[in-house]
């Protein structure tokens, strides 16, 4: 196997994604300035690593790996993150619905669709452990198949789909707490603003369980 | 919409909720085999309880589909460019023949 081994040769091959390679990278860290320093981060790596990169190979997707994992080095270095053992996915969608037939009967389902979701789902990514980031970032935000995150990532796809599926679960889960404080500072807010109404019925009433079917 | 390898002389059996749910993020991308994603279909067009749950699955991932970064500015891409390419230039200080 033929491998460019000049720093000429890496730079004209890897610098025209880099645009790309930022964009996955702020997907990833949903902070400007932390992405920069992992673009720079994967770059460097990149070079150290140049001499794996298979000549004829897509240099777009080697970038894309290289950004993930450094990204993922980087944020258990941070967060001593431990990985979870991944589960069956069938039962993870389960688990989702389950979870939704709860926040429907607390009301938080409700709350989720009226607040900003855009910024909900910001903060819910910025929270979902690392390890199951990159796999949604991929799929759900990118737009990439099952096939092409597991080549990204390394993994087998039967692992992203199972990530896939826990990472959604958690995100859901975060949407409906981030739904309940939502609520919660609503209501409060109202009270601050009109004191002597705080008696009324308001007009976001606090989580209440709903009338079941 | 029928997935293209469905089987056009099978039907779909009747599925309980469990089953239905349990096929939600499969069903949701689209990755169902042609007769189970027709017997969920089938339980979701009878079902009182369990549409609402696949709904706010394809919400979510909508909304997360539109969460992507806005494609980087050709400002802050030349910016990058030059931040990357000096830190490149630093694991090779002998070397002064970046490309331009």
């Amino acid at each position: 196997m033929q491998h460019p081994s000049d720093a000429l040769a890496f730079e004209r091959l890897t610098m025209p994604h880099l645009a790309e390679v930022a964009r996955f990278a702020r997907s990833l860290t949903r902070d400007a300035a932390r992405a920069d320093d992992l673009v720079q981060e994967t770059y460097l790596q990149a070079l150290r690593g140049w001499h794996t990169f298979q000549d004829g190979s897509d240099p777009r997707r080697w970038l894309f790996a290289v950004c993930h994992h450094t990204f993922l080095r980087t944020t258990r270095r941070e967060a001593r993150y431990v990985e979870a053992p991944d589960d069956d996915p069938e039962l993870e969608s389960l688990a989702t619905a389950v979870a939704h037939g709860n926040a429907q009967k607390s009301g938080a389902a409700e709350t989720v669709e009226r607040m900003d979701l855009r910024a909900a789902i910001d903060r819910a990514l910025a929270a979902l452990p690392a390890h199951y980031r990159g796999v949604v970032v991929l799929v759900d935000v990118e737009g990439r198949t099952y096939e092409e995150a597991a080549i990204i990532l390394d993994v087998a796809v039967g692992t992203v789909r199972s990530r896939l599926f826990r990472a959604r679960r958690l995100l859901q889960d975060m949407l409906f707490e981030h739904a309940r404080d939502w609520e919660l500072a609503q209501v409060r807010a109202s009270r601050m603003v009109s004191p002597s109404l705080s008696s009324r019925p308001s007009a976001t009433p606090p989580v209440r369980p709903k009338e079941t079917r | 919409m029928t997935p293209p390898d469905a089987e056009p002389d099978a039907r779909p059996a009747s599925i309980d909720c469990e089953t239905a749910v349990r096929r939600l993020w499969d069903f949701v991308d689209g990755r169902l085999p042609g007769i189970a994603h027709a017997e969920v279909e089938e339980h979701l067009a009878t079902c009182a309880l369990c549409p609402p749950h696949f709904q706010f699955a394809r919400t979510m991932r909508g909304a997360l589909a539109a969460s992507a970064p806005a494609q980087v500015s050709d400002d802050d891409e030349t910016r990058l460019r030059e931040r990357v390419r000096s830190a490149l230039r630093s694991l090779r200080p002998d070397d002064d023949t970046s490309p331009q």
